[in-house]
């Protein structure tokens, strides 16, 4: 398995209630996993998990065999090689959007940069945009440029977090269906987080589901798309 | 183990840092407890039963009185100004927070200057009236003095807390009383008073430390408190560990204020529950109403700063000549340099710790941020004396040191500027700290992880990312630390080297010998510089709602 989580526990602060318990996922890789579930019941957490920004209190964490926690071990945000997009995308207002998209380019040559950082913005059709700021931008076009700087160190893994929730609706159901094709052009392996189960249906090729902040028994219920294009939620324990 | 998941994290330069600046602010104050319980003093039995008492009562006579007249002047200003419109309310919305510019002593000896034998009043009265008054009414040099100048100096504290609070909390309440049919002095007392009453504590509680750290005050006008004891017992007596002990006595003071602080607030806090806040829209005054609210206002305004202010600048003018000279310069210079240095390292450090605290949600980090913010509460004399006490142990320790180096032994450190700016450092970190924490409060985290998750760790963040995001409030903290040292007095005074003066320093100085019209000059360039400083809060803070 290309994404392993195992028994994985968390609590937020001093809280007595694990936020998130005993949760297991595994991805294969080239995937588009959707997590699904209302709002409080952990998902986005999940991703901060996976991408280090929040230490586990039990649990294992591995990606492409790499142990990223355990027990013992502990990697550093910086050091996992993930890329997130952002719900409000977080996009440095102090740079251009070319500069975004080359701050995480550092391991590159010059030429390198210029040149990956010129794919990206074509892979979004926003290759007339790169003089820009962020502000100057729709939120439409914000977030192809977060998707872009988060696709351009080429990470093994990318993580959306609620990429539709600051998108009016019209623009919703356009963009949803770019951003799979986008993903599914670099064949990157994705977890994205959504509230929306029509997102999710439209986007993933399996839906996880959250509720109460509890991880679920989820081999039952995620289903995937082509298989089992109805979905129902099996209640643990 | 969920520690060793936790190692990672705290492993990097910041914590370490962190660290470091907290043990260094929390080592002169914890050598003072120490000192309190474990070391004899020789005088201790003499000024415990002979000072002590008299002390206590001064203390708790000015910050009583001087407490509840700068809630009554502060609060009443504050609901004037939020809740009505008269001639003149925009200015004196600002105004009012002049006098802040006016260091208490200054203020002090300027209205001695006015009110004595030689002052404006009397020869005004006797040269044209032939009227020779009671010199005892006019005397000012006694603790209601102080308690008046206090007052006037700092109840801008409450003022402008309480009126941030109203302008922004209490539409909804406040329209609510009006529309059951409260007149305006029960809607003062009823509903204003009582909602605002986390403000006030907050405001109160700054105007009472700002006594416990006044010195040049209470000495001018003879009034014995706890740093003049401690000045006295520490270079009077020679008596280093008396004045340990009366400084922790202070201390536990200060502890008990804070406490009561927290207590008194309660659960209350400055902000309201709900997130969307109306601003309280002002009704306007007619008639004579709007004549009484402005003439309020304006009294307090000339008593708090206009009066004092020209009488300065009558005074400068008697005197400029005889006091500007090379040696005046240097005065400039010394100042600007204190607190140019003062309040680079106290932003660097804040920057340190308040990104530290931000990065970690967890006990440390917390306890860190509340140990920077200690520093403020404890007044001038004490962290001198707790300052003191380590350096002169150090200059002992490297007594070695510079022996092999071929100085002359001595109290290298203790007599250098390092000192004085350390202690700077202490007292004023707080004030950065805020500034910076609200920065970031401002940004979020959201932008740092968006760098990491790009592989840029934390140090390399900070520089490329959040630096550059915090660059206003880095900017106004510094400026805030900036203005505070160049005002600053008691330290100055104790911990200055040898013949090192700063403006502060010099008008305390010519005030002190009874030169007061010398000390004019070097008083306006504080009030003028603090006063524009004030200004240009004012317009940003008002730009800028909460």
């Amino acid at each position: 398995m290309f994404v392993e989580i195992k028994d994985l526990c968390f609590c937020y602060g001093k809280t007595k209630t694990n936020t998130i318990n005993h949760f297991h996922l595994e991805i294969e890789q080239g995937e588009i996993i959707s997590i699904q579930g209302d709002s409080g019941s952990g998902k986005s957490t999940v991703l901060r998990l996976l991408c280090g920004l929040e230490v586990p209190s039990k649990g294992k964490i591995s990606i492409d065999g790499a142990v990223m926690t355990d027990d013992r071990r502990f990697v550093l945000p910086e050091k996992r090689g993930i890329g997130m997009v952002f719900q409000d995308y977080a996009l440095f207002p102090h740079m251009t959007v070319l500069e975004n998209i080359q701050f995480g380019l550092k391991k590159f040559s010059r030429s390198e940069r210029k040149q990956r950082a010129d794919e990206v913005l074509e892979l979004v059709n926003m290759t007339a945009y790169g003089k820009r700021y962020p502000h100057e931008l729709s939120g439409g076009q914000q977030q192809r440029i977060a998707l872009a700087r988060a696709l351009a160190p080429k990470p093994s893994l990318l993580l959306l977090d609620e990429p539709f929730s600051n998108l009016d609706a019209g623009l919703q159901i356009k963009i949803r269906s770019e951003l799979r094709e986008i993903i599914k052009k670099t064949g990157i392996t994705s977890i994205f987080v959504s509230h929306d189960l029509e997102d999710s249906k439209a986007i993933a090729d399996r839906i996880v589901t959250m509720r109460d902040g509890a991880a679920h028994d989820w081999e039952s219920i995620c289903t995937t798309k082509k298989e089992q294009p109805e979905l129902q939620l099996v209640e643990m324990k | 183990m969920k520690v060793f998941r936790k190692i990672p994290g705290y492993l990097n330069i910041w914590s370490l840092l962190s660290l470091i600046i907290v043990i260094l602010i929390l080592l002169p104050n914890l050598t003072i407890l120490i000192n309190f319980f474990t070391e004899k003093a020789e005088n201790w039995a003499h000024i415990q039963e002979f000072i002590l008492p008299d002390l206590l009562k001064n203390t708790g006579l000015i910050m009583l009185f001087t407490g509840l007249f700068a809630i009554l002047v502060g609060t009443s200003l504050a609901w004037l100004v939020s809740a009505y419109d008269f001639p003149m309310k925009k200015f004196f919305k600002w105004a009012l927070i002049l006098p802040l510019a006016i260091p208490p002593f200054i203020a002090g000896y300027t209205y001695n200057g006015i009110l004595d034998y030689t002052g404006v009043i009397q020869t005004t009265l006797r040269n044209n009236w032939d009227i020779t008054v009671n010199q005892s009414y006019f005397n000012i040099l006694n603790l209601p003095g102080a308690v008046f100048i206090f007052t006037m100096f700092l109840f801008p504290y409450v003022y402008t807390i309480t009126r941030a609070f109203l302008a922004h909390q209490s539409a909804s309440l406040v329209e609510n009383a009006r529309l059951l049919g409260r007149n305006s002095w029960e809607i003062y007392f009823k509903v204003v008073l009582p909602i605002s009453r986390g403000a006030i504590v907050g405001g109160v509680s700054l105007v009472l430390l700002e006594v416990l750290n006044d010195y040049g005050l209470v000495q001018y006008f003879g009034v014995p408190t706890f740093s003049t004891a401690i000045f006295q017992t520490w270079f009077g007596m020679n008596d280093l560990n008396s004045a340990i002990k009366l400084a922790a006595t202070l201390m536990f003071i200060v502890f008990a204020i804070l406490i009561l602080e927290k207590v008194m607030r309660g659960r209350k806090k400055y902000s309201s529950t709900t997130a969307k806040s109306r601003p309280l829209k002002p009704i306007k005054l007619k008639g004579s109403k709007a004549w009484i609210a402005f003439s309020y206002c304006l009294l307090i305004f000339m008593l708090a700063f206009l009066i004092p202010f020209i009488q300065m600048i009558d005074w400068m003018f008697l005197t400029y000549e005889k006091i500007a000279s090379p040696e005046f310069t240097s005065l400039i210079s010394n100042s600007v340099l204190v607190s140019f240095i003062g309040a680079a390292l106290v932003m660097v450090f804040a920057v340190i710790i308040a990104n530290f605290a931000r990065m970690h949600q967890s006990f440390i980090s917390k306890s860190a941020a509340r140990v920077t913010i200690l520093g403020y509460s404890i007044p001038g004399a004490v962290i001198a004396v707790g300052i003191s006490t380590i350096f002169i142990d150090l200059d002992k320790w490297l007594f070695a040191f510079y022996e092999a180096v071929g100085m002359e032994p001595s109290l290298f450190l203790s007599t250098s500027l390092f000192i004085l700016i350390s202690a700077y450092i202490i007292r004023f970190l707080a004030i950065g700290y805020n500034s910076v924490e609200a920065g970031f409060d401002k940004i979020g985290n959201k932008y740092t992880e968006a760098s990491r998750m790009l592989g840029l760790n934390l140090t390399k963040t900070f520089f490329k990312v959040d630096l550059r995001m915090i660059k206003v409030p880095l900017i106004s903290g510094f400026i805030l630390v900036f203005i505070d040292i160049l005002k600053e007095l008691p330290l100055t005074l104790i911990l200055r080297p040898f013949n090192f003066d700063t403006l502060a320093t010099k008008a305390y100085q010519y005030a002190s010998d009874e030169q007061i019209h010398e000390a004019s000059l070097a008083s306006i360039l504080i009030v003028v510089i603090s006063g524009i400083a004030i200004y240009i809060f004012h317009q940003v803070l008002e730009k800028e709602p909460n």
